[in-house]
């Protein structure tokens, strides 16, 4: 029945949004969706053929409501398309503004369902590197581009800072991942895995966010 | 509704009885038969029934499909539905039971159906809004569970939105005690 692969890609889409992460792009999934509606499409073209550009639809009644079903089919897979990646799209900005890398984060994700797959035997995707599309890859980065100009024009106020008042200026952090060496008003700091730093708030309030950092509290 | 909203499409995905009234040789996919001939019927869904029951080809020619309620509205829960609301478990006759109740209600005109929907959604919203603002408390179990179990998707929202209603406002005061 034409319009059932589209629903899947919708309920993927339904599971998405209650998701904190980002699941895997369904590249066969679209890929035959959209595959589908070349199908109608040419259905369409071959049943117009015959009459040359002058159909009239009182005429030949089944033509017409075929034509009809084809062309409904067509338009709701449209949609679910544009509504499956608009969901992804949603996701993605709302992980670019908290300052999560985004292409770190995927890598990571695939990983984990690499892990879980062998358990549940769940097939996902195309066993590519990333939960991203590399169209989506590409969104990702010219978003933060984007992002990023727009924060350029104020730079004394950091937009996507925490809107929570900080109760202390230095707190306690635990490095989770090896960040390098920092600059800071007291000079250099080294950020080596395991090591712990009582460090003022605001040079950190970053990788905290990007997740190299634990706060400690 | 928008034209993204990923429920409005899954509701529009819910399928309704059809009858068709007349033969569409090209159409035989729909019911793997080799054409559709008048009197088939058939389960479409919303999105194609919809638009089937409203088109008519040329000037005074019906439209080529009779649409019936699904069986989600049918005689029996109706029935239930007048008895007692809160006794029938909406999700089991179908996940998005208000969305599909209320595009059905825009293409027939059932007057009775409207206000007993709209009497079960008024005493459903009050047990939601009871076991939201209690969830905190008691935890899940017992009938409250099997009550929760069968709410359908608009209702889940409403239960989503008094659950966090409750738990932001407790926190709220929570944080302007400490301080």
């Amino acid at each position: 029945m034409y319009g059932d692969l589209g629903i899947k890609l919708v309920q993927h889409a339904k599971r998405t949004q209650n998701l904190a992460h980002l699941p895997p792009y369904q590249t066969e999934l679209v890929r035959a969706v959209t595959r589908e509606v070349r199908d109608l499409n040419k259905d369409v073209d071959d049943l117009l053929e015959p009459f040359q550009g002058s159909f009239d639809p009182s005429e030949d009644q089944a033509i017409a409501y075929t034509l009809l079903v084809n062309h409904i089919s067509m338009r709701r897979n449209k949609r679910c398309l544009l509504a499956y990646h608009r969901t992804r799209t949603d996701k993605l900005e709302e992980l670019v503004w908290n300052g999560v890398d985004v292409v770190d984060l995927s890598g990571q994700q695939v990983r984990d369902a690499g892990a879980s797959r062998g358990s549940t035997g769940v097939a996902s995707g195309d066993g590519s590197t990333s939960s991203l599309s590399p169209q989506e890859e590409d969104y990702v980065r010219q978003y933060g581009d984007l992002l990023a100009a727009y924060k350029g024009q104020w730079t004394d106020i950091d937009l996507t800072g925490s809107l929570e008042p900080p109760r202390d200026l230095f707190i306690d952090v635990r490095v989770l991942k090896d960040a390098g060496e920092i600059q800071t008003e007291y000079g250099a700091i080294t950020l080596t895995k395991n090591s712990q730093f009582y460090v003022r708030q605001g040079d950190v309030e970053r990788l905290i966010a990007q997740g190299y950092l634990q706060k400690l509290s | 509704m928008s034209y993204y909203d990923v429920d409005a499409i899954l509701t529009d995905g819910e399928k309704v009885p059809c009858r068709f009234e007349l033969d569409v040789p090209y159409l035989g996919h729909l019911d793997n038969s080799s054409g559709l001939k008048a009197g088939t019927r058939l389960n479409l869904p919303l999105w194609l029934a919809e638009m089937f029951a409203l088109a008519s080809a040329g000037q005074d020619a019906s439209p080529p499909i009779t649409l019936s309620l699904p069986p989600c509205l049918s005689e029996q829960v109706l029935a239930a539905l007048k008895a007692d609301p809160r006794a029938v478990p909406l999700r089991d006759q179908s996940a998005y039971f208000y969305g599909v109740a209320v595009r059905m209600l825009d293409l027939f005109d059932e007057k009775e159906l409207s206000a007993i929907l709209r009497n079960t959604f008024v005493v459903r919203a009050a047990d939601v809004g009871l076991h939201a603002r209690k969830a905190e408390e008691t935890g899940l179990g017992g009938q409250g569970e099997e009550f929760l179990r069968g709410l359908d998707e608009w209702e889940r929202r409403l239960f989503r939105r008094g659950h966090e209603g409750v738990k932001g406002a407790k926190e709220w005061t929570d944080n302007v005690k400490k301080s």
